[in-house]
């Protein structure tokens, strides 16, 4: 299959190297001569493969960013923000029970402290 | 953290009046903690702890892993006529998933209204409901002696073939508990359970349904102690449901389930936490179906209990979510 491929590709190159021989350049013809090699298609085809699975690489960790962001958010902010305020009411009460546990100072003077 | 310092800063001024009424702290926890009694050093096997009822082997696991999620907006409100007698009312207005074959979910979207009485007392308990749509439930609890109850359940419906009553006497001995039920549609059943150790319980049920000619049998064990629960629960309908609880701290526990379908071969496991926060209890879980849940009830006031409720199906891409509020608790 290469084979055949690539005897099509000499005869066209013949062909147009005979058809244009007069009024092209050298860079077109070098142009041409990379466009039509074998080097190329595989580099072309390997491009898009990669091309391709980049994509789907792409859109699946997105896909996987989105689950895992929505599950976060789901259950982890909630107990952050809950355990947080915890800890808040926790200090205020320690914070209050040192107020009411110290009778020798005035309460004016434990609310300036 | 502005939060926090503007917050921590805020308060001093209102420290005398705030400091009187202790409640604040010592507010009641929306869910009773029954813990049973340790006997201390040599096992008398003699007097061994009663058991839980054998339809609620699985509560803890299944307070924490299922939790009453809604879609929309709720609203209960609770007044007591008496100490005994309370009215309540409540609105749901949201949508409800229809049951279909198709992968893709139906939901409709509906609203109603919800009357209900209840009568409390400590030897019986009368609970009727009545929605804007027909439907009609009763639940009666009574203590005929010491050791025996009889429950009944019944929900009436406008739809033919969906009303259903069921009667369960109860019996609890001391270290086991009998429970007979039979219900409409010719269905009959009995199960027991005994304690075998002081914390390992065993028990088995029986039951047939008349109607479809069909039987089933029932084992089902539970290990409990004060740190874990463990329950595993065995069905001649080729169902095996396995749940372990594992009580952390005082505020935390963790949750985790397996069922298998003997019948259709599916198995599904989930594992969720339960914190039991002060002004708050948070619930929250993960699904092998793909499904992660979350159920947030706050106390905003006393009586007064905001209720957030999340969930989101990745594979399906159903996603719910709801809240509503809570006024007066009876």
């Amino acid at each position: 299959m290469a084979g055949g491929k690539s005897t099509a590709g000499g005869n066209r190159r013949k062909l147009s190297a005979s058809a244009a021989a007069g009024n092209e350049g050298v860079l077109s013809r070098v142009g041409n001569t990379v466009r039509q090699s074998e080097v190329f298609h595989k580099g072309k085809r390997v491009a898009s493969n990669t091309a391709r699975f980049s994509k789907k690489l792409l859109w699946s960790t997105g896909k996987a960013a989105w689950i895992a962001g929505t599950t976060f958010l789901i259950l982890v902010v909630p107990l952050i923000i809950e355990m947080d305020r915890e800890a808040q009411l926790a200090e205020l009460e320690g914070h209050q029970a040192s107020l009411l546990g110290a009778p020798s100072q005035p309460p004016g003077l434990a609310a300036m402290t | 953290m502005g939060g926090t310092i503007s917050f921590a800063a805020a308060p001093p001024p209102p420290i005398p009046a705030n400091a009187p009424p202790p409640p604040l702290q010592a507010t009641p926890t929306p869910e009773e903690s029954e813990k049973p009694e340790k006997p201390s050093g040599e096992v008398d096997w003699l007097n061994l702890p009663c058991p839980i009822s054998y339809d609620e082997l699985q509560r803890e696991a299944m307070m924490s892993l299922k939790p009453e999620l809604f879609e929309g907006l709720r609203f209960d409100f609770t007044k007591p006529l008496s100490p005994k007698f309370s009215l309540s009312h409540s609105v749901y207005m949201g949508s409800l998933e229809m049951p279909s074959q198709s992968p893709e979910t139906f939901k409709v979207p509906t609203a109603h209204y919800e009357f209900g009485a209840n009568f409390l007392d400590p030897k019986c308990m009368l609970i009727g409901r009545i929605l804007t749509d027909g439907r009609m439930s009763a639940r009666v609890k009574y203590d005929i002696t010491e050791n025996v109850t009889m429950k009944i359940n019944a929900q009436l419906t406008n739809e033919a073939h969906f009303s259903q009553g069921m009667f369960n006497f109860d019996y609890k001995g001391r270290d086991s508990r009998a429970q007979f039920q039979f219900a409409n549609n010719a269905f009959y059943g009995g199960n027991y359970i005994q304690s075998v150790s002081p914390h390992l319980a065993l028990g088995g049920e029986v039951f047939w349904l008349g109607h479809q000619r069909k039987s089933g049998l029932g084992l089902a064990a539970r290990y409990n102690s004060d740190k874990t629960i463990m329950t595993g629960q065995l069905a001649s309908t080729g169902l095996v449901a396995l749940s372990y609880v594992q009580r952390v701290s005082e505020k935390v526990s963790l949750a985790t389930d397996f069922m298998y379908n003997l019948a259709n071969r599916e198995a599904t496991s989930s594992i969720g936490y339960d914190y039991l926060l002060r002004q708050c209890r948070l619930r929250g879980k993960v699904d092998s179906n793909g499904t992660v849940a979350a159920y947030l009830e706050e106390r905003l006031n006393l009586g007064v209990n905001f209720l957030l409720s999340a969930e989101i199906d990745h594979w399906k891409k159903d996603y719910k979510f709801g809240f509503g509020l809570s006024v007066g608790e009876f």
